[in-house]
């Protein structure tokens, strides 16, 4: 659908957001990263089962590990969508921008702007918009 | 059982090949069919490529992919594929024998260049001196005298156009010759004739398109700002004379104000084109929207009789053209166009809504033309003795619309009527499954098994990475400065060659890469171009090909997720597409070889639906000598046929019905299990388990199979609109031709019939159109009108939508005297129902007052809905669209594939559709899954879960956190993960606490890395 | 198994606030298995408390180990070459782990990253619950296999006390009562009779109520 969203989100690409271990997304604020948000697939339809599910309790496991350490877990979100969902994956992608840059940089302050995501669909490949 | 019919009349054993006639998506998508279920397929194409029209749009609707980058793959699969042989630049000339066992013969004309020499470097097209007007763009581009069609054409082989060629015209030059570095011109080649065995032909020569002169008041030809949809497509097209940049012939400037004029050539008995060409309304509006797009300031206007959105989410397609991109769609036919001399604009007089003539200037004006049968497959059809309809298209029967007059010569796609590309490619897997089912006896005696080469291995090596920068026509180029990419991709820790290409797919440059893997000795390999998801198959085979192992490949989306959703940042999005490449690199320095394990396939497959798809496919399973257990939650066989009677062509429904059901039973390798409920559902392609609890007892059983095919089908939605239900006059058309037929309803007692049509579809709770409706309204007047001639009927109608040749039958009834009352959403339809009256009254826009009919009958055009189907999709991890249709895997190219491997699709539970539609896509399924049954074992991805023993404390947790239940404790009394069964989702790598799981492909270390990369300018 | 839960990071940085180089030690026993100390732990507490550094502008260097068992003298050793280079070692294994690491590694402090809870069973993945305190004195033979001193509040031994009540203890009405579950299980073997048992006073002086306890067992050793 080509639809725009804002260049500063990168994708990582994983077969299963089940495959996102906490450690990933701490490590990604750990080199920079402004903000992360893991992109799953619909909650009941994820091609793994459970992986979408367990992916967001880690995220929300995550989240209080960064409200803790002074990073802010509303740095961190996990937004569940289907493949078939072009235009609400850049409406996320929007509003996570706008929502990091009212948050300001990483207060680790070392690497400008940038939001990275990890997504998966069921094929196994990176969502496409 | 044809084929032992076949072996008995001729005593000649079946031969395992099928030839293959024209090049287009449609030829393209059986021949893969057929090559990957074990027959050798011979393809032959008029033109020096393969592609087909298809190659030639810009986009495709309703998803707007670009046509050539979702068809480039299956080019290159098709060029490569061990059993397919393409003989392009070639015709059929005649073929004899009988179905199994044929002789073609083929005449290969002479390209005067050496096939096996060239290596299609190009040099000879860039420096003939000789240029004429190139066909594949319409005459608006040029090409050399020796050409290739297109960039990504397959073969990527040239040939010389011998009346354009210097040398052959005056008897010198034969720069060509002198300049070829691999000696491969050969002026001495002249024309050959082959013969071929094959069992079985399909036709798919496809359509040209109406020729616009048969309307000469709209000035083809003499006004230069008139132009074909085609040409316009081209000028759409990145790859295009304009490189994308929309201009008009005339002056160059850019057109704002465009005008589509439909139905060119296309519903005009005068010229005897009295059908509709099906694809048309929806090209235009595709055109519409990519040219606002392209320039927001052009203002598109669509001029229409009907707007036909009859495919599965085109509705919702047209709206969006309307709603969100403003393109303004005026219901008048246009009777003439005049050009004014100086400026060249074009004036358009119309009938506005409020029935004043109006007359419009545009800039451009746009000919949606029609579909026509070539004068070469007319010609060809004569040859072989098969018949033709009266529009010169193939004839077939009604319900086997695959199967042309000849046994074992078989039509998909235009030749057998106009109609859009997943409905060719499903025909074209329909007419595969029937082109193999006579010669399933010969499966895999003429193949030949790809040979590769063996596998080097980079044991102890450091990483040598080459990178492959697409440019992907203006895609990518346009928009991301490609070569300062390149420059950038240079300065990275392990890069030892960087290369930028027009297309990186095309097949050329899979040489490329291979010679550079070899020369470079690389032994990683990362191409930056559109989506893994489309192409990372491709580049893995070729690096395999080249003696790496495929995972060593990486992928940086520069496409997908860079230019295209960045259009407006050019500067950001380069830089963002450096910061992917360097990610890309990141993990590729880390990739290692990972080795597939070969796993068995159950042949048996699982048909769930016992309608009239199920019973097909599980017919043409059986039919190919695949065990098939068939499924049905009701306690009898038939599903919707059991309701239906009669079809518009005539066919009498339930005796079809009761002999396909005979069949289904009788057939030996048919299991049937009736009132069946599908419990539980596990495993993967080639080796699925299915419970299913069936009979009075609710018995449990487990089925092994190694495809599902899921024909749950659809029904009639039970309106609640109309005072439907509230009186006995008031009935659906299902019902209608229920009464009629059971002679509840006479119809020599009614005077005044109403039928209204879509109801409960093309609204905001179902924005979809039901697609049968309206024939169903036509078959059901024609048959009152048959019986009762003096009977009034009228049809109350948004949009009459009788694609293809059902327009025949439209016209039919307007001759006979039905009436058609158009309304719209915000005008409906009124009725009123007392004590005898039923009145229904309605706006008429053409008489521009209310019509008030007394009516005896009020019959309700409801729509399809689909049949419950969540439990199952749940089950079985099914997606749906939002109407509750399942899902296929692609809209355009896998419209009867799940995007879960081995599991298809067919009939009303992918779509609205009619019999004969259901029935070709039930036989496209069939064919799908052939392309699973036929082998004997499956390769299992190298991407799973492997366990570090040394690490693991046997704590369970991947035990208990496996979706699968793949993981145990073994003996040593560690964990132990089958590769075999494991899926490769990774959750029990991500929960490990001891870390002693790593999923290959997506390590810790791997994705870290990459991630780290995006941050880190030095990576190493 | 014994079973240990994550300190709140905000401790941990407090404890090594003055350190700028330090290492933290997992376990692969016990502490693997119930998620609190296994190598997946060591990274992510590395990972968020140089997090947490790095932005209060002080960066730490982590060192990450997980000891094969941080109980057992000879894994300790695996450490010992470069144990001294760091200023502290943050240890999630239990508080076994911890003490002897301490106690191996006299130079630099240890520090534990982990409450070490109780010994218990994991009832589900992320489930654990406790099973036994250590007394030193089994009784399980007579109470069909559920044990009193862990399982009742009050550590009672010969029935319940007047707070239980519809099978619940009056400490925390979420936790059942373990007499009810004594009794339950007794019924269920058909052995109530058991419960005329009177058990004596628990000899508390082989449970922690004598001091650190020790086992020598003479067949094993020289």
């Amino acid at each position: 659908m080509r639809l725009s969203y804002p260049p500063n989100i990168k994708i990582i690409q994983v077969p299963c957001t089940g495959k996102v271990d906490v450690l990933y997304l701490l490590k990604s604020f750990q080199r920079g990263a402004d903000g992360v948000y893991v992109a799953g697939c619909m909650e009941g339809d994820c091609h793994y089962l459970t992986g979408n599910l367990r992916a967001r309790k880690r995220v929300e496991f995550t989240k209080k590990i960064l409200d803790e350490i002074g990073i802010g877990g509303e740095r961190l979100e996990m937004y569940n969508m289907s493949a078939a969902q072009g235009p609400r994956f850049v409406e996320i992608a929007k509003e996570m921008t706008e929502r990091i840059k009212k948050l300001g940089p990483n207060p680790i302050k070392r690497v400008a702007s940038a939001a990275l995501e990890y997504s998966a669909t069921p094929e196994k490949k990176e969502c496409v918009v | 059982m044809k084929q032992q019919i076949v072996t008995q009349q001729n005593q000649k054993t079946p031969v395992g090949a099928v030839l293959l006639v024209g090049g287009g998506v449609g030829s393209i998508q059986a021949s893969l069919d057929l090559a990957n279920s074990g027959f050798k397929v011979y393809m032959v194409e008029e033109s020096p490529a393969i592609g087909g029209r298809m190659a030639q749009l810009d986009k495709t609707f309703p998803t707007n992919d670009c046509a050539m980058c979702i068809l480039s793959p299956k080019l290159v699969e098709c060029g490569r594929h061990p059993n397919i042989e393409l003989l392009t630049y070639s015709e059929l000339l005649d073929i004899q024998g009988e179905p199994g066992n044929m002789s073609a013969k083929i005449l290969k004309h002479a390209r005067y260049v050496n096939e096996s020499l060239c290596t299609g470097c190009g040099t000879c097209q860039e420096k003939c001196p000789q240029k004429t007007l190139s066909e594949f763009e319409q005459g608006m581009g040029t090409r050399k005298a020796i050409y290739v069609p297109y960039l990504q054409a397959i073969p990527n082989i040239p040939v010389i156009d011998k009346d354009m060629c210097i040398y052959f015209q005056k008897g010198k030059c034969r720069a060509c010759e002198k300049l070829c570095p691999a000696k491969a011109i050969d002026f001495s080649q002249t024309d050959q004739k082959l013969d071929i065995q094959v069992g079985s032909i399909i036709l798919a020569p496809g359509y040209q398109l109406t020729n616009p002169e048969v309307r000469g008041e709209y000035g083809y030809g003499r006004y230069q700002n008139v132009l074909t949809s085609l040409e316009f497509e081209r000028i759409l097209s990145a790859s295009g004379p304009f490189q994308g940049h929309i201009c008009r012939p005339s002056d160059h400037a850019e057109p704002k104000r465009i005008a589509w004029i439909q139905c060119v050539g296309s519903r005009d008995p005068s010229i005897n084109k009295g059908y509709c060409s099906s694809v048309c309304c929806m090209y235009a509006t595709k055109e519409a929207i990519i040219a606002r797009e392209h320039d927001p300031e052009v203002r598109p206007t669509i001029f229409y009789m009907d707007i036909r959105a009859h495919g599965k989410g085109f509705d919702q397609y047209y709206e969006r053209a309307r709603d969100d991109y403003g393109v303004r769609f005026i219901r008048c036919q246009i009777s003439k166009i005049i050009e004014r001399p100086k400026s060249k604009n074009l004036l358009i007089a119309y009938v506005d809504e409020g029935g004043k003539i109006v007359e419009e200037e545009f800039e451009l004006v746009v000919l949606s033309l029609g579909m026509s049968a070539s004068e070469k497959s007319r010609n060809l059809a004569q040859t072989l003795g098969i018949k033709l309809t009266p529009y010169s298209f193939c004839q077939t029967a009604s319900l086997s619309p695959m199967e042309t007059s000849r046994p074992g010569v078989y039509v998909c796609g235009t030749f057998q009527s106009p109609k859009d590309i997943p409905e060719t490619v499903s025909q074209a897997s329909g007419a595969a499954a029937f082109a193999s089912e006579i010669i399933s006896s010969a499966r895999g005696e003429l193949v030949t098994i790809k040979e590769l080469p063996p596998e080097q291995s980079i044991a102890g090596e450091e990483p040598r990475i080459g990178v492959f920068i697409c440019h992907c026509g203006i895609n990518i180029g346009g928009i991301v400065d490609v070569p300062s990419v390149k420059e950038y991709a240079k300065t990275l820790p392990h890069i030892v060659y960087v290369e930028e290409n027009l297309y990186t797919c095309s097949q050329d440059n899979q040489a490329k890469i291979r010679e550079v893997i070899q020369e470079k000795q690389l032994n990683r390999v990362v191409v930056a171009s559109c989506s893994p998801r489309t192409h990372e198959p491709l580049f893995q085979e070729t690096i395999r090909d080249a003696g790496l192992n495929k995972y060593l490949f990486e992928m940086a989306n520069i496409r997908d997720q860079c230019s295209w959703v960045h259009m407006d940042k050019k500067k950001e999005a380069t830089e963002k597409a450096k910061n992917l490449v360097r990610m890309a690199i990141a993990k590729a320095s880390l990739t290692e070889p990972l080795h597939e394990q070969e796993l068995k396939i159950n042949k048996r497959a699982l048909v769930v639906g016992g309608g009239a798809a199920g019973m097909t496919a599980a017919l043409g399973l059986a039919d190919q000598g695949f065990e098939v257990v068939l499924v049905e939650k009701e306690k009898q066989l038939g599903g919707n046929l059991r309701d239906l009677y009669y079809t518009i062509h005539g066919n009498n429904v339930q005796e079809f019905m009761h002999s396909l059901i005979e069949k289904v039973h009788n057939h030996p390798l048919i299991q049937i299990i009736l009132n069946g409920v599908i419990v539980d559902a596990g495993g993967f392609k080639g080796n699925f388990k299915t419970g299913i609890m069936s009979g009075p007892g609710m018995a449990y059983r487990k089925i092994e199979h190694g495809v599902t095919i899921i024909a749950t089908g659809g029904e009639e939605y039970k309106p609640k609109e109309y005072f439907y239900g509230h009186d006995e006059r008031i009935m659906t058309q299902h019902e209608l031709e229920g009464r009629i037929v059971h002679k509840e309803i006479d119809p020599k007692d009614l005077q005044e019939i109403v039928m209204i049509q879509c109801v409960g579809s093309r609204i905001p709770e179902r924005p979809y159109c039901s697609r049968i409706c309206c024939s169903s309204a036509i078959k059901n007047a024609l048959k009152i009108k048959e019986i009762n001639p003096n009977a009034h009927i009228y049809i109350i109608y948004r949009d009459i939508r009788t694609y293809g040749f059902l327009e025949d039958y439209y016209t039919k009834a307007r001759k006979a005297g039905v009436i058609f009352i158009r309304y719209d959403l915000d005008n409906k339809p009124e009725t009123s129902l007392e004590k005898e009256s039923l009145r229904v009254s309605v706006f008429d826009p053409s008489l521009r007052e209310t019509i008030v009919i007394n009516s005896d009958l009020l019959i309700l055009s409801s729509g399809i809905i689909p049949r419950d189907n969540e439990e199952l999709a749940t089950l079985m991890k099914l997606q749906r669209t939002q109407e509750n249709f399942f899902l296929e895997a692609h809209m355009k190219l896998r419209p009867v594939d799940f995007a879960t491997e081995g599991i298809f699709l067919c009939g009303l539970a992918h779509s609205p559709k009619p019999l004969d539609e259901s029935l070709s896509q039930a036989k496209a399924a069939v064919s799908r899954a052939c392309t699973i049954l036929a082998h004997d074992t499956i390769m299992v991805s190298g991407i799973v879960a492997q366990v570090e023993e040394k690490k693991c404390a046997a704590c369970l947790t991947c035990v208990r956190v496996c979706p699968y239940k793949v993981p145990f404790i073994n003996e040593q009394g560690v964990a132990q993960i089958d590769v075999a069964l494991c899926q490769g989702c990774g959750s029990c790598a991500a929960e490990c606490p001891g870390k002693a799981i790593q999923l290959q492909h997506f390590k810790d270390e791997q994705i870290i890395t990459k991630s780290s990369a995006l941050f880190k300018e030095n990576v190493a | 198994m014994i079973i240990g839960k994550g300190k709140p990071i905000k401790n941990i940085l407090a404890m090594i606030e003055n350190c700028s180089k330090i290492i933290v030690a997992g376990c692969r026993g016990c502490v693997t298995v119930c998620s609190a100390g296994g190598e997946k732990e060591v990274g992510i507490l590395s990972a968020a408390l140089s997090l947490a550094r790095e932005t209060d502008g002080k960066p730490i260097e982590i060192k990450e180990v997980t000891l094969e068992r941080q109980c057992d003298p000879e894994y300790l050793e695996t450490i010992r070459s470069f144990v001294d280079e760091y200023e502290a070692v943050v240890s999630i294994a239990c508080g076994a782990g911890v003490q002897f690491m301490a106690e191996k590694f006299r130079k630099i402090p240890m520090y534990p990253g982990i409450d070490t809870n109780f010994i218990g069973v994991t009832e589900t993945q992320g489930v654990w619950t406790e099973r036994c305190q250590a007394c030193g004195d089994c009784k399980l033979h007579i109470t069909g296999g559920i044990c009193p001193i862990s399982r009742c509040a009050k550590s009672l031994l010969n029935g319940p006390c007047g707070g239980s009540s519809k099978g619940k203890c009056e400490v925390n009405p979420e936790v059942d009562c373990g007499w009810q579950l004594i009794y339950d299980r007794l019924k269920e073997l058909g052995k109530l009779d058991q419960l005329e048992i009177i058990i004596p006073i628990n000899d508390w002086s082989t449970g922690r109520d004598g001091g650190p306890r020790k086992i020598i067992r003479e067949d094993l050793t020289l």
